[in-house]
């Protein structure tokens, strides 16, 4: 499903590399914890997972297909169809209702549209449901929402349309204890359902237990060693 | 398309406080544009119409731009008079069909007094050959009987509330400061016995009065004061010859268009005194070409309110950028591109640049619209509030294009913030 090689990555102007990894394959259908301290590169992988970035040398494929290979415009297309992202907070577009955002890959990718057999709207209102928002929430403005409650309706937007692979970068650090247990039960239980591969950063170990699969970054990435504080999570 | 039109306008319907600043300038500076366009347009169209079917006007020689300030706007003084017999020799000419001789010098409470024969209201024409027409009485008779009638502009009449049988004093010289040491010519009063209708130009701030009049009221005076231990009462006047020897311009009215060349070349030619004549129109063009870089020169201050405003556009949106990194990294991640980025921001910029100058072109229109009359009344210009001129369009659509144009550059960083920051904007 997800497969890296040869990976090699610096920021524009940064001397050193942020990530070198010489090799990660990720099947199909898992939830793989990814973790490691501030500042390892690892909000820069997703990016490099979600084809935002481009890998210099070496190849970050989804499904097979390398993401350097593609156009711009199809990385964005691509990205639209096939991922679902969550990030730590401010997921959500204010001004727009629960719904509005919620909807928004259907918006920009027909593709993800049509994988809602029963329809996008109808698809969100479900999850909404699931991931137990409540019903009058759903035509409110997103900024009037708690931050438990805009997580949650970020994995429902994340999950929207079964893309094949949902990237959290540390959703839960915003929530308590309580909350964060029940938002890791619901995003694991909907991915299953969705068969979406997840993989979820974050530096908190006491979560490594919800995953199928521990990824420690430091561990692969070769260019770890010399990390400077410039470098950024 | 239609899911970045919609984000765009809720975006900047969040942030209406700041963005509303923005609209509220590029109106006051649309607005002024329009405005000033308008009235640019209008002065210069009752500039040039301020005298027509008028072939050609005669004065002493001096510059054709002077004699039309003096002989038709009544700004300034001649230099010198022509006699009336040159006046007479021109009115002989074969090609020439009426000649009507302007004496000016005088004036009523700042405004200034034309003395003239009868036929002045039966040839004079303004605008589009429109004659002129008196809202009520009568001209003045121009014979001995009627030698103390004067008949009013529509301006002196308003903006001194004067009617018909209203008893008025000429004063001697142009435009007396009131309670000044005015040579008045309070012997001899005269009687209101017409008003003009209103016209737009030069006639409605003038006092007219016939030739014999000005004769009058001059008898006993030499070099601009009464003559001392003389005094001619205003009966006995009467008994003078008040024919005029001298006058200071003179409008000429010819059977043909096709002779005024050759008119124009006798009357500069004539051996007796040293004449000028000039085509009005010629006259007019020139003087506005002359008076016209001061509105030019308007015209580009507004120009550069409006490049002042739209750079406040710019400032704004892109101070504004640094904030809405998340929301663009959101954008992101839901699948819009860079390109949709740039789009969203010129989006926004287009929007607000094109709500900021249809509010100024209303602003505008309602201005006029409220003005036009104060304006008229004050300053004789008929402000037209119909269709938008070409320029008025040129000038609205550049204020759109250059808007948008400058839409481009928070655009242009957003499309580079998008690329650089990835999934997590680095802030």
């Amino acid at each position: 499903m997800l497969h890296i090689e040869g990976l090699r990555f610096a920021w524009p102007g940064a001397q050193e590399l942020t990530l070198d990894i010489a090799h990660l394959h990720i099947d199909a259908g898992r939830a793989v914890f990814l973790h490691g301290p501030s500042g390892c590169g690892k909000s820069t992988l997703l990016s490099l997972l979600a084809g935002v970035l481009v890998a210099g040398p070496g190849q970050v494929r989804l499904a097979g297909q390398d993401w350097a290979a593609l156009s711009p415009a199809r990385r964005d297309a691509r990205r639209a169809a096939d991922l679902g992202v969550i990030f730590q907070q401010f997921n959500l577009l204010p001004y727009l209702s629960v719904l509005d955002n919620v909807l928004l890959p259907t918006r920009f990718s027909a593709a993800r549209a049509q994988r809602c057999p029963e329809g996008p709207l109808a698809a969100a209102r479900q999850l909404l449901a699931r991931v137990s928002l409540p019903q009058a929430l759903w035509t409110q403005r997103a900024d009037t929402l708690s931050v438990g409650q805009q997580q949650r309706v970020a994995a429902a937007r994340a999950l929207l349309g079964r893309p094949s692979l949902v990237i959290a970068d540390e959703p839960t650090s915003a929530l308590d204890a309580a909350l964060r247990d029940n938002f890791m039960a619901l995003l694991m239980g909907e991915c299953r359902v969705a068969g979406s591969t997840l993989v979820f950063v974050s530096h908190d170990e006491r979560l490594a237990g919800h995953f199928d699969e521990r990824v420690s970054l430091p561990d692969i990435n070769r260019a770890a060693l010399h990390q400077t504080t410039s470098a950024l999570a | 398309m239609k899911t970045l039109l919609r984000v765009a306008a809720l975006s900047a319907w969040n942030r209406r406080g700041t963005l509303l600043l923005v609209v509220l300038s590029i109106a006051l500076a649309t607005a002024l544009l329009l405005t000033l366009e308008r009235l640019r347009t209008d002065i210069r169209a009752s500039f040039l119409q301020a005298v027509s079917g008028t072939d050609l006007v005669v004065g002493a020689r001096t510059g054709p731009v002077q004699l039309m300030l003096y002989a038709v706007f009544r700004v300034g003084g001649a230099t010198n008079n022509i006699r009336m017999d040159s006046v007479q020799a021109i009115a002989e000419h074969r090609a020439v069909a009426w000649v009507v001789p302007l004496a000016l010098g005088d004036s009523h409470r700042g405004f200034p007094v034309l003395g003239t024969t009868p036929a002045y209201f039966q040839h004079f024409r303004y605008g589009e050959q429109q004659p002129l027409e008196l809202s009520a009485g009568q001209p003045f008779a121009g014979n001995l009987d009627g030698l103390y009638e004067a008949v009013l502009g529509a301006e002196v009449a308003d903006r001194l509330g004067y009617g018909l049988g209203q008893r008025i004093t000429l004063s001697h010289g142009l435009a007396p400061q009131a309670g000044a040491l005015a040579a008045e010519h309070d012997d001899k009063p005269f009687t209101v016995v017409g008003v003009l209708a209103r016209t737009g130009t030069p006639v409605d701030r003038t006092v007219h009065v016939s030739l014999q009049a000005i004769e009058a009221i001059h008898l006993d005076w030499v070099g601009g004061a009464p003559l001392p231990g003389l005094r001619i009462s205003a009966e006995n006047a009467r008994k003078f010859s008040l024919e005029p020897k001298q006058v200071t311009a003179a409008l000429v009215g010819l059977k043909g268009r096709a002779a005024v060349f050759n008119v124009q070349r006798f009357v500069n030619g004539y051996e007796a005194e040293p004449l000028l004549a000039v085509l009005p129109g010629v006259a007019l063009d020139e003087l506005w070409e002359a008076v016209g870089i001061g509105e030019q020169a308007l015209l580009a201050m507004s120009g550069l309110v409006a490049l002042v405003s739209l750079a406040g556009l710019v400032a704004v949106v892109l101070a504004g950028l640094n904030e809405r990194r998340r929301e663009l990294a959101v954008l992101r991640a839901v699948g819009a591109g860079p390109r949709q980025v740039l789009f969203l921001l010129a989006a926004e910029g287009a929007m607000v640049t094109a709500s900021g100058a249809l509010l100024g072109a209303l602003a505008a229109a309602a201005g006029v619209l409220l003005a036009g009359p104060a304006v008229q009344a004050r300053f004789g210009v008929a402000l037209a509030w119909g269709a938008p001129t070409a320029m008025q369009w040129a000038l609205f659509a550049a204020v759109l294009g250059a808007g948008m144009l400058a839409a481009l550059v928070p655009g242009w960083r957003a499309y580079r913030l998008s690329l650089a920051d990835g999934l997590s904007p680095r802030t």
